[in-house]
């Protein structure tokens, strides 16, 4: 009787499971950011994942601590760290910076998030300018319904923002990615014939935007006009592979071959998109001629930690090709060790070679399967390009020459 | 068209001027404090800041940077690359990423060609950061007016690294009956779209219980066009803490007459006028 009364006062003071689907939303200083949290069970551990969405990012740990549950983003220094009030969780996302810590609001109650359809006059594709202090600048939403409610994504010059889902009330919306990194928010709403709204970043940072429906004219700047290339002599490389072997373009596995040189980093999600299909064209066109290499550029610098980071994106993906150790991913530096491209500004980058080894094209940024229509366009003319140079027929895009 | 002149409001009436610290506040103290005490890139922890230029060297007492224990390492920059030659080879030195080397971690930031390295030691023991009652009435709330001449300017942010800034227009507070002016300038910080706007000012406080050099304070969007603008959230740049830093220079015409007994203090005892830096154009 007395173990009992023990028991159960335990379990009074004992915190709640954290085991269930939670509404859960960043409290930035413009508005609420919502996204869902998933937290399961595994072998004797919790496992947990940020949701957009149909799109989860696993989280690396789960635990109590106290009256708290705190849940670890190893990937980013980052962590959540909520305590239970009932049936709801109130605390705050949290990452180390170098100015201070970032810390965002965070609260949570059990349950989804409503799926909110978005009327036909929302979806599509919309001509977007962003109105910062630094300038003005065009972006693409894509805005569809899908399972989960309305979703899309954000496309710049130089690729996407990754996926993004959200809510819808009237002719207002607001949608979300957060992975544990990157806290965007999208919010807007339908005036006429315009849509104007704001871009928010982080817990702060506010970009005033206004967009038109897509005419079908060009908005963005094409992939290929970002950077340029030396093209008067062939593509220079020269990096150590997964092994320690310096690996060059002269390497007898290139020569005489059609090559996509894929400048990627293992942190860059927009390259978590490009790798899967890379792998697609690899097995695709191989045995036609076709190679590709990876340059990557990675976060630490030091080479050990860079190269188990690779291997485990190399695994992750089935990557059959070779993978490079580059560099670091600062845009100035990656430019630097490959002199032949000018105007380096994105990762991913795809550097396609033709078979004398020059380089007929580069196409900075990739559009992710959240684009839609733009991946699958994007894998057309990537395969159309490859087929042309695996032929040996001058490229209809031409090659760039800033040299 | 004739300029419209938006006065800021305080949040809550003057009437009730001082009171509770509110919970949030508290707990970004709370936060600021234990990065302080604890982070391995803490302004405490600081031991040098130095503009990498053609090269610096660092280890041995004769070295641009002396390191006790560690033996003699370069650090240049070529096309925007960071590299850092030692005994054990060279190594890239990303932009923002903690580089260790011996007992001390490096950090290089700043842009292209102008690249900046702080290194860090060991924390050194000190006092929280102290901070003015807080003062509702020193809290605010209302439009950002666009900037007379739109354009970029270079200052240096917290950690005393140049960026470039934007001009992001003025706020109009109402300070003990006078009406100040105040320019906010947008700062941008590492990576993403990320970016915040920031007064740097000057106030009668400076060297009688604040920083001397004067204090940053952020303001942060409310929505609907509103801003906050709350003194209580002022915040000394990383040079109150150690000499490591350079000082920003402060803004031109950021300098409030009245007192602003809000936000953080300086309690580093007296700073030589000499290290206050001439205000920036």
């Amino acid at each position: 009787m007395r173990l009992g009364l023990a028991a159960a006062a335990l379990m009074l003071l004992a915190p709640p499971s954290p085991v269930g689907s939670w509404r859960a939303v960043l409290d930035l200083a413009g508005g609420t950011l919502p996204f869902t949290l998933e937290i399961g069970r595994g072998a004797g551990h919790w496992t947990a994942r940020l949701c957009n969405g149909r799109e989860c990012h696993p989280l690396s740990s789960v635990r109590l601590r106290g009256d708290s549950v705190v849940l670890e983003i190893a990937d980013y220094a980052a962590s959540i760290t909520a305590a239970f009030h009932g049936d709801s969780l109130s605390g705050s996302y949290r990452n180390v910076g170098n100015r201070g810590p970032r810390v965002i609001p965070f609260r949570a109650s059990r349950g989804r998030w409503p799926v909110t359809r978005a009327p036909a006059t929302l979806v599509g594709r919309w001509d977007a300018t962003f109105f910062s202090d630094f300038g003005s600048s065009p972006r693409v939403f894509e805005l569809r319904n899908g399972t989960r409610g309305l979703e899309g994504t954000l496309i710049s010059n130089t690729g996407d923002y990754g996926h993004f889902a959200g809510t819808v009330r009237g002719d207002s919306f607001a949608l979300a990615h957060f992975d544990g990194s990157f806290v965007y928010l999208l919010t807007g709403a339908l005036h006429g014939d315009t849509l104007r709204g704001v871009f928010h970043a982080g817990l702060h940072s506010e970009t005033p935007w206004i967009a038109l429906r897509s005419t079908g004219a060009a908005h963005l700047r094409g992939p290929t006009e970002i950077t340029g290339a030396d093209t008067t002599a062939p593509f220079r490389f020269a990096f150590p592979d997964l092994d320690g072997h310096v690996v060059t373009e002269r390497d007898p596995r290139f020569a005489g071959k059609v090559v996509l040189v894929d400048v990627f980093g293992t942190w860059c999600p927009t390259c978590h998109d490009s790798a899967p299909a890379l792998v697609r064209l690899y097995r695709k066109y191989h045995a036609r001629g076709l190679e590709i290499v990876g340059l990557a550029y990675e976060v630490t610098g030091d080479t050990a930690v860079d190269a188990r980071q690779v291997r485990r994106f190399r695994d992750k993906f089935g990557i059959p090709f070779p993978l490079l150790l580059a560099g670091v991913n600062d845009v100035d530096a990656a430019g630097a060790t490959l002199p032949q491209l000018h105007g380096f500004t994105a990762f991913p980058t795809t550097v396609f070679l033709g078979r004398d080894g020059r380089v007929r094209r580069v196409h900075a940024g990739f559009y992710g399967p959240a684009t839609g229509a733009q991946h699958a366009a994007l894998i057309r003319e990537f395969e159309a390009e490859i087929e042309r140079l695996l032929s040996g027929k001058p490229g209809e895009s031409g090659a760039l020459s800033r040299p | 068209m004739g300029r419209v002149v938006v006065l800021w409001i305080a949040l809550l009436s003057a009437s009730r001027v001082v009171a509770q610290l509110p919970p949030q506040l508290a707990r970004e103290r709370a936060d600021y404090a234990a990065w302080l005490a604890t982070s391995p890139v803490s302004p405490l922890a600081a031991i040098a800041q130095q503009p990498i230029g053609d090269g610096i060297e660092l280890g041995p007492s004769d070295a641009d940077i002396p390191l006790g224990g560690v033996p003699r390492h370069r650090l240049t920059q070529r096309g925007g690359a960071v590299t850092l030659d030692g005994p054990t080879g060279r190594r890239a030195v990303p932009r923002g990423v903690r580089v260790r080397v011996g007992a001390y971690t490096l950090v290089v930031d700043g842009p292209a060609g102008r690249a900046v390295l702080t290194v860090f030691g060991s924390p050194r023991p000190h006092a929280h950061p102290e901070f003015y009652r807080y003062q509702q009435s020193l809290a605010f709330s209302g439009p950002l007016a666009p900037p007379q001449r739109p354009g970029r300017v270079r200052v240096l942010g917290l950690d005393g690294i140049e960026v470039e800034a934007a001009e992001a227009g003025s706020v109009l507070v109402p300070i003990q009956g006078d009406r100040v002016r105040l320019r906010v300038l947008r700062l941008p910080t590492t990576g993403g779209e990320e970016s915040e706007l920031e007064i740097f000012f000057r106030d009668a406080t400076n060297a009688h219980g604040s920083y001397p050099a004067g204090r940053f304070v952020t303001i942060v969007p409310l929505g609907g066009g509103n801003y906050r603008l709350d003194f209580n959230r002022a915040r000394n740049p990383f040079c109150a803490y150690s000499t490591a830093y350079p000082c920003p220079a402060p803004w031109r015409g950021n300098t409030i007459a009245a007192p602003v007994p809000a936000g953080e203090r300086y309690t580093g005892g007296t700073v030589p006028a000499s290290a206050v830096p001439a205000e920036v154009p």
